[in-house]
């Protein structure tokens, strides 16, 4: 299938239908989400009406691990296949994924301070949170930096593959310094039980993220393979332009 | 092997006749660790407590100072297109490159430990502790900011680069030996298991990042 859709023209044909599916199914499910979590769901016994919190962090935070997943694993098949196409989608997922990681950092940070009574602490998931955005923004800076699209493409990939095996090592490096500090005095709140009158909200706040992550992906690629059709008639023309020009000197 | 050897001896020799050799990195540390008290203050209590995490963080800060060395030079020579022909591996040469030039420049910092220990106030027993768990690190940090480096090679600015890169995947290391030395001075006895847990992620790295350095210098080739 993968190799079905490396055909730039199919693709498009593929996205050209996609992207209007996807755009309708966010807007439908943000809008049935939002108002499930404000109205919908019941303030909990605990934590009163900041509970709503959740049903934007909890999606944010599952959709950045989900586009790093995404990232590594189009970045392997291009490592493996070399399908332009997966290179396309790596460069493409990055920044949208940096940006999930950014809004579960903020909105986890607001939903602390009521709870915990701190913007910030340095429990073990939030510190790999933090440095799984690091991450993201070295693979960025490094495909910024490379000039040449094949070598950019190609390091990009081998830093994304190593970035899985090093977050990996990083959550249990960093539950065992946590476990080094003295216990957190704050209080947990750590549901391994959620009611269902909370999970139905969760679930379509989770869906419609998601919804909305891949519009975002199929958006920029196609956006993407715009900008470089509209740059290669550029150069053809600026070829064209230089061609005739030397003919007409060579003449006079 | 005796290839290997030469590798590594020549990477050791350039370290010191081009670059000054481990000048660089025991200068940097040194004003590192000279600094951070004067930011934090001269309470004895808090330099003391604070030292052991304060030694590792600027160890590693200097491993990262010195990394655009590593692979930068040989890139823009062509040193690298020859290792990529040889038949040698390119792993293996890359293992032994980067250990060469890595431990002939970074030998010091586990010594300038124990002289921060003293200026920290930290007891002779968790700066021992410290400096046996950077030992034990430099392997996996240098390593792995050959990594970064090969990745970034002959870029502009690349230190910064690297840095940005090689910051995420030194966290490990950092927390084992770092933690080595914060453990030993609380007087808690996972200070063993933290210098355990630094040499088993430094064998770790050995094993398995010159693969990765390989195939980040593959893919800067092209």
């Amino acid at each position: 299938m993968l190799s079905y859709f490396s055909n730039p023209q199919r693709f498009d044909g593929l996205a050209r239908r996609v992207i209007p599916v996807l755009g309708v199914l966010t807007v439908l499910l943000l809008g049935i989400g939002i108002y499930l979590s404000f109205f919908g769901s019941p303030p909990d016994y605990q934590q009163g009406d900041t509970v709503r919190i959740m049903y934007v962090h909890v999606p944010a935070a599952y959709m950045a691990m989900a586009l790093y997943a995404a990232l590594a694993g189009a970045s392997f098949v291009f490592f493996v296949w070399r399908h332009a196409l997966a290179d396309a989608a790596a460069e493409v997922i990055a920044p949208i994924g940096a940006v999930f990681t950014v809004l579960a950092l903020f909105t986890g940070s607001l939903w602390g301070k009521p709870m915990w009574g701190t913007w910030w602490e340095w429990d073990a998931r939030m510190t790999s949170v933090l440095v799984l955005l690091l991450v993201y923004l070295g693979y960025m800076a490094l495909r910024a930096a490379l000039e040449d699209a094949q070598q950019a493409a190609r390091a990009g990939a081998v830093l994304a593959m190593a970035g899985v095996v090093n977050l990996v090592i990083v959550k249990f490096s960093v539950d065992w310094w946590s476990s080094l500090h003295q216990p957190a005095s704050v209080i947990r709140f750590d549901g391994p039980t959620i009611h269902s009158s909370q999970l139905w909200p969760l679930a379509i706040m989770a869906l419609a993220y998601t919804m909305l992550a891949a519009w975002l992906v199929f958006y920029r690629l196609r956006s993407r393979a715009v900008i470089q059709r509209a740059r290669q008639i550029e150069r053809r023309k600026l070829q064209a332009a230089r061609a005739a020009q030397s003919t007409q000197g060579s003449g006079a | 092997m005796s290839r290997l050897g030469a590798v590594f001896a020549r990477e050791a020799r350039l370290a010191w006749s081009g670059g000054g050799g481990p000048a660089g990195p025991a200068a940097f540390f040194l004003a590192a660790i000279t600094l951070a008290p004067l930011a934090i203050g001269p309470s004895p209590e808090l330099l003391a407590a604070a030292g052991p995490g304060l030694m590792g963080f600027a160890a590693l800060l200097s491993v990262l100072q010195s990394a655009e060395r590593l692979y930068g030079d040989d890139f823009s020579d062509g040193t690298l297109d020859l290792y990529a022909l040889s038949p040698m591996g390119l792993s293996l040469l890359c293992l032994a490159k980067t250990l060469g030039q890595g431990i002939a420049t970074l030998w010091p910092l586990p010594v300038i430990v124990l002289l921060g220990g003293l200026m920290y106030g930290v007891p002779l027993q968790p700066s021992l502790m410290l400096a046996a768990a950077l030992a034990a690190a430099i392997p996996a940090l240098v390593l792995l900011a050959g990594f970064a480096g090969a990745l970034a090679a002959g870029v502009r600015r690349s230190g910064l680069l690297i840095a940005l890169i090689a910051a995420p995947m030194m966290v490990p290391v950092l927390i084992f030996a770092a933690g080595a030395g914060r453990a030993g001075f609380e007087g808690d006895e996972r200070a063993l298991a933290n210098l355990v847990l630094t040499a088993s992620v430094s064998l770790g790295t050995i094993a398995l990042v010159p693969f990765g350095i390989a195939a980040a210098v593959r893919s800067r080739l092209g």
